[in-house]
């Protein structure tokens, strides 16, 4: 065994899927977007809670949404502050309003698109990315240019 | 019980530094015993305790009070849910005021290592919770969510670098003038523009500056403070604040948030006004979030914030001079304590060089994003 060998290898920081959000991981192994949805009133909530935050209904069901949204705001991370990402930086980190929903936000990696052409506003299509042996995440590209403001 | 007029008569610093070796609870005790020492009452008066604490640096108001040899506890407290020290303040106001004790002890005592993300990879290496929807991505902390905020003011508002800049150098000016601030060169326009960017467009200098420290405020009646050693600081109002409490990314407007929410409310329990006021201490843990501030408080318009600061109004001689210790950009990551320890000085008369003529009105901030917290003080 060399001595490279021995060195533990570092995982990446990796989502600890509970009763309560393995849907939405396993939906992402299976390329779908899914989201908790009310099914008393229709409000999507993410993150996974178990009771609807607009209309106090615990009956929520996982419901596979379109993926489409826009860019709330972005930024790019420069420094790494866990060494998974120390080779990785920079990366695009933003905010993702769903179609489906005024308010209906994921924190999310920007994927093919220099910054610089990044613009607030802009449309963008869920993809998924597998960072590492079963780690499969949603990930968002732009489809156009982003509106004038 | 009766509502009661409540006072600040005490602050003070432990020895504050990048690495003390001093530990936290080191560093409590010294800035109990200088709160202590700096109101000249009896440390047996103490008869409250109310602390803002981590969970990777516990130490409750009740391990404080033991470590000074308070026994008798009317009041205690210790939370980790609010913005930081402002929670432990405004619990201490609320706890004097309602009459639960007379005389309450506050403070916020943080390591460097200990607020560090770095520290906490354990936790990451398997993301639970609300986490899971974050770290996975490389969103890692609040830098990355600053990153954001500042993005969208520059974007929606048309902010510029320069602004920000001509902010942190404005509150340089003021920790050149203070001896208790860790960067007291003067800063550069270029030297701002060239510092490196951390989660982009935030750049190193927007944020504030990590250390060990602890700060501690003490509060009591208005009838107790007659006769003691410093002029009494009164609290004339206050308020905590939430937007979308369940995250600092998932904001309905990441450039509003909960300061506004607590400002708004602060200002509805006054007859004062934005325009009263002398001067402020605004939280300054990133760059964007003192913007922000201003525009909640009302010392200008929504989105303004940039244009503003660009006038020279936040600096000495400015229509709203602001941080004049320098701000945890130049004091160090204080959580809080320096803003209320700050303007309890400048209402004092006690700020030397850097001194606001005639002030007599004053706020102080803490918080961002989901919570926050406000404070009118008086003289």
């Amino acid at each position: 065994m060399t001595a490279a060998s021995m060195t533990p290898a570092i995982a990446p920081p990796s989502p600890a899927m509970d009763q309560l959000t393995s849907f939405f991981w396993e939906g992402a192994r299976r390329h779908e977007l899914q989201i908790l949805r009310c099914q008393s009133c229709g409000h999507f909530r993410h993150w996974p809670k178990p009771i609807c935050n607009r209309c106090q209904s615990t009956d929520l069901v996982p419901e596979r949404v379109s993926g489409r949204g826009w860019v709330i705001s972005w930024t790019v991370a420069r420094q790494a502050f866990h060494p998974w990402f120390e080779g990785r930086v920079p990366y695009t980190l933003g905010i993702v309003e769903l179609a489906e929903e005024w308010g209906l936000k994921l924190v999310t990696n920007l994927v093919g698109a220099s910054p610089h052409h990044l613009a607030i506003g802009m449309g963008v299509q869920v993809e998924f990315v597998e960072v590492a042996d079963g780690i499969v995440l949603p990930a968002f590209r732009p489809t156009k240019r982003a509106p004038r403001l | 019980m009766r509502s009661r007029r409540v006072a600040i008569v005490g602050v003070g610093n432990s020895t504050i530094g990048r690495s003390t070796g001093l530990s936290l609870e080191q560093l409590s005790a010294q800035a109990c015993l200088a709160a202590i020492e700096d109101a000249g009452i009896g440390l047996l008066e103490i008869d409250g305790v109310a602390v803002h604490v981590t969970p990777w640096e516990p130490l409750a108001a009740t391990q404080i009070a033991d470590l000074l040899g308070l026994d008798e506890l009317a009041f205690f407290s210790g939370s980790f849910d609010g913005p930081t020290y402002a929670t432990a303040a405004i619990n201490a106001i609320t706890a004097v005021a309602s009459g639960t004790c007379d005389v309450c002890l506050t403070l916020r005592s943080i390591k460097r290592t200990g607020s560090a993300p770095q520290s906490r990879l354990t936790d990451m290496a398997s993301a639970k919770g609300n986490n899971q929807f974050l770290s996975p991505y490389g969103a890692l902390g609040a830098i990355h969510w600053a990153g954001m905020m500042k993005q969208r003011h520059m974007e929606i508002f048309g902010t510029t670098d320069e602004q920000f800049g001509a902010y942190l150098i404005a509150q340089r000016e003021f920790a050149i003038r203070n001896d208790e601030a860790v960067f007291r060169l003067p800063l550069e326009m270029g030297d701002y523009l060239d510092s490196r960017y951390v989660s982009e467009p935030l750049r190193l200098l927007d944020c504030d500056y990590p250390i060990d420290s602890s700060g501690a405020v003490i509060f009591t009646t208005e009838e107790r403070a007659k006769d003691l050693r410093q002029p009494a600081v009164m609290v004339d109002a206050w308020a905590l604040g939430t937007a979308n409490v369940g995250d600092f990314y998932i904001l309905d407007e990441l450039t509003v948030g909960a300061p506004f929410a607590a400002a708004r409310r602060m200002w509805s329990r006054t007859g004062l006004t934005a325009g009263d006021v002398d001067v402020a201490g605004v939280y300054d843990g990133f760059s964007i979030i003192a913007l922000q501030w201003l525009e909640a408080f009302g010392f200008c318009g929504v989105g303004e914030s940039g244009p503003f600061v660009e006038s020279g109004a936040t600096r000495a001689g400015g229509s709203i001079p602001v941080n004049t210790d320098g701000g945890a950009c130049n004091v160090g990551r204080r959580h809080g304590t320096n803003f209320f320890i700050e303007m309890t000085r400048q209402l004092r008369g006690q700020c030397g060089d850097r001194q606001i003529d005639g002030a007599e009105v004053a706020v102080v901030s803490n918080g961002a994003g989901r919570l926050a917290g406000c404070v009118v003080l008086t003289r």
